[in-house]
């Protein structure tokens, strides 16, 4: 915050080929953001300035060839397009401070969890165009889910464009704020629920006698290509489960196991628990 | 189904005062306490007595077994094989089909499979199939799946009625007077297996369509799958085969003596072979249903 001079900079221009994206808080999920962003050249890097109080993360995304600087103020200031990605409990301090900096033309959207919209657009002036965005964490391979809802003053311009940046990293869908914490519940913390799975996974492999690195790996492109099958195919989940089972086959007598075992029920609790969790979250 | 004039049926048993004799005899079927008489009289015969009882059966009818019979077996966990070895002595190429069917075929729904014997022609399985298919669905198969076709639909009717009963009382805590609720459950199952029946959907995603987002239906899908009521339903029918296989293997292996059918039963035979001791069929098939439509 030192050494901002809001006079030094030029203002942000909006020609119809130049976009100018900032980064407020320059972590992991942002970084996957911007590098989904690059890799589809959406954006080249010199219009990227992403802002950081210290220069751990601020390194790796002057390799990717983005500015940096230590400025939320200038971060605002030259962008038009502005990614929140800052922690939960540092968010409502940083949105004080660029505040007086936010104008009509700025796109602010936000990536940080359990802020909703309402307070958003409490903290920011009134004629702020805000987006929120819940991303997960395969952004940061272009494999992401990411949904988002827009606020009172984001139109179909703001969100078509929002939509057309981020499919380079992954799936990305509008949807009513109030599936925010839902996704947050499947896909957010999802991610997690199949690391564990692969976990064990590889680790039943080892029982049986493979070695775990390779048992990790295989367990990985197992996911992977159900996952892919799933998504290319469009078939109902269970129908491509009944494909893979052939009567009294290895398969159908695992699947009793799992059965045996709850599993189904026991996501659903896990999807439930998160999701709750982030409604909580978002009301403190 | 009308496949059949009753005048053409005829049935025995020892035991005269079943309710099913006198329902039989009301729909114009022979009625008659000899097995030799039916046998006799007949061009396909139905073998529907208790499974233990089968070996008996076979060696009092036996030697009445001519060429043109198809015999017919609905014991479960009797083998062909079993079946025509006790016939090999009596006749040298005897036709014998195995059927598992199951009792919604006394509202012609029924679920029916077969497996044909080694000297049963092709035609032969036809006119079963023609036969049952009458009173429901018929299909072949081989006949190392017939115990689990007995553990699936077989026994299937017995969990869908344990389900309803289940159901109902669910409707009845929360307030429906009981007939309704049986009513209510018994149509809402036989509209869910209509429809998947005539459907290419899988039901999984039968099911889906059912799950508003958030709704009630899915509510409920949780409490189910916590009850792990999927592998309820795969361990019940696990253990209906897995006991049919046992009980199979005990026919063949004879276990079943003399003293252990009912003294009383043996009492109501009049043996037309003095040298066995045999007791007949304690129960009688039923070929056709009361047919409610035309």
């Amino acid at each position: 915050r030192r050494g901002c001079d809001p006079g030094a900079w030029p203002r942000a221009a909006m020609e119809a080929s130049e976009l100018w994206v900032g980064f407020v808080g320059a972590g992991r999920m942002a970084g996957g953001l911007v590098r989904g962003l690059l890799q589809a050249g959406k954006v080249p890097a010199s219009n990227v300035l992403a802002s950081a109080p210290s220069d751990k993360n601020l390194d790796a995304w002057r390799e990717l060839g983005c500015r940096t600087t230590h400025c939320n103020l200038e971060v605002v200031h030259r962008s038009t397009l502005v990614f929140l990605a800052t922690k939960p409990h540092i968010l409502p301090g940083v949105l004080e401070e660029i505040r007086p900096a936010v104008g009509s033309h700025h796109i602010v959207v936000s990536l940080v969890a359990g802020v909703t919209i309402q307070t958003l657009q409490r903290l920011l002036p009134p004629w702020t165009k805000v987006l929120r965005i819940m991303p997960n964490l395969p952004c940061v391979v272009q494999a992401g889910a990411m949904v988002f809802s827009r606020g009172t003053n984001a139109g179909d311009e703001e969100a078509a464009l929002l939509q057309s940046l981020l499919s380079s990293c992954g799936l990305c869908e509008e949807v009513p704020e109030s599936y925010i914490d839902i996704h947050t519940g499947l896909s957010g913390s999802g991610v997690a629920y199949v690391y564990l799975f692969a976990e064990a996974l590889a680790e039943g492999a080892v029982k049986m006698g493979m070695p775990g690195a390779l048992a990790s790996r295989i367990a990985a492109q197992t996911l992977l290509g159900a996952a892919k099958m799933l998504l290319e195919t469009g078939e109902h989940p269970a129908k491509l489960r009944g494909d893979v089972c052939t009567p009294g086959g290895t398969t159908i007598y695992a699947l009793h196991q799992l059965e045996k075992g709850a599993l189904r029920a026991t996501v659903m609790d896990a999807v439930e628990a998160a999701t709750n969790r982030a409604c909580d979250m978002a009301k403190d | 189904a009308g496949v059949l004039a009753a005048h053409k049926i005829t049935a025995s048993s020892p035991d005269t005062d079943l309710p099913t004799v006198s329902g039989l005899r009301k729909m114009g079927v022979n009625f008659t306490v000899s097995n030799k008489d039916t046998v006799k009289s007949s061009d396909v015969l139905f073998l529907a007595v208790k499974p233990p009882i089968i070996p008996f059966i076979l060696e009092e009818v036996g030697p009445d077994i001519e060429a043109r019979h198809i015999v017919v077996s609905c014991a479960a966990g009797v083998t062909i094989s079993s079946i025509e070895k006790k016939l090999s002595t009596f006749c040298p190429t005897p036709k014998v089909i195995r059927c598992m069917t199951n009792t919604p075929v006394i509202v012609r729904e029924g679920a029916t499979v077969y497996a044909t014997g080694t000297h049963a022609d092709v035609e032969d399985g036809k006119l079963l199939e023609q036969l049952m298919a009458s009173v429901g669905f018929c299909t072949e198969v081989e006949e190392d799946l017939i115990d689990a076709v007995t553990g699936l639909s077989g026994s299937g009717p017995a969990y869908a009625f344990t389900a309803l009963d289940a159901l109902a009382d669910g409707g009845v805590k929360m307030g429906l007077p009981r007939r309704l609720a049986v009513r209510l459950g018994a149509q809402a199952l036989l509209g869910a297996a209509k429809m998947l029946l005539e459907s290419e959907q899988h039901p999984g995603q039968l099911k889906d369509n059912v799950c508003s987002p958030g709704g009630a239906t899915i509510h409920a899908l949780h409490f189910l799958e916590s009850g792990g009521f999927r592998s309820l339903l795969i361990n019940a029918v696990e253990a209906s085969c897995i006991r049919t296989r046992e009980l199979q293997h005990l026919a063949d292996q004879e276990k079943i003596s003399p003293a252990a059918i009912k003294k009383t039963l043996l009492d109501k035979v009049k043996l037309e072979s003095p040298s066995l001791s045999v007791a007949s069929a304690s129960k009688v098939s039923l070929f056709t249903s009361k047919s409610k439509k035309n």
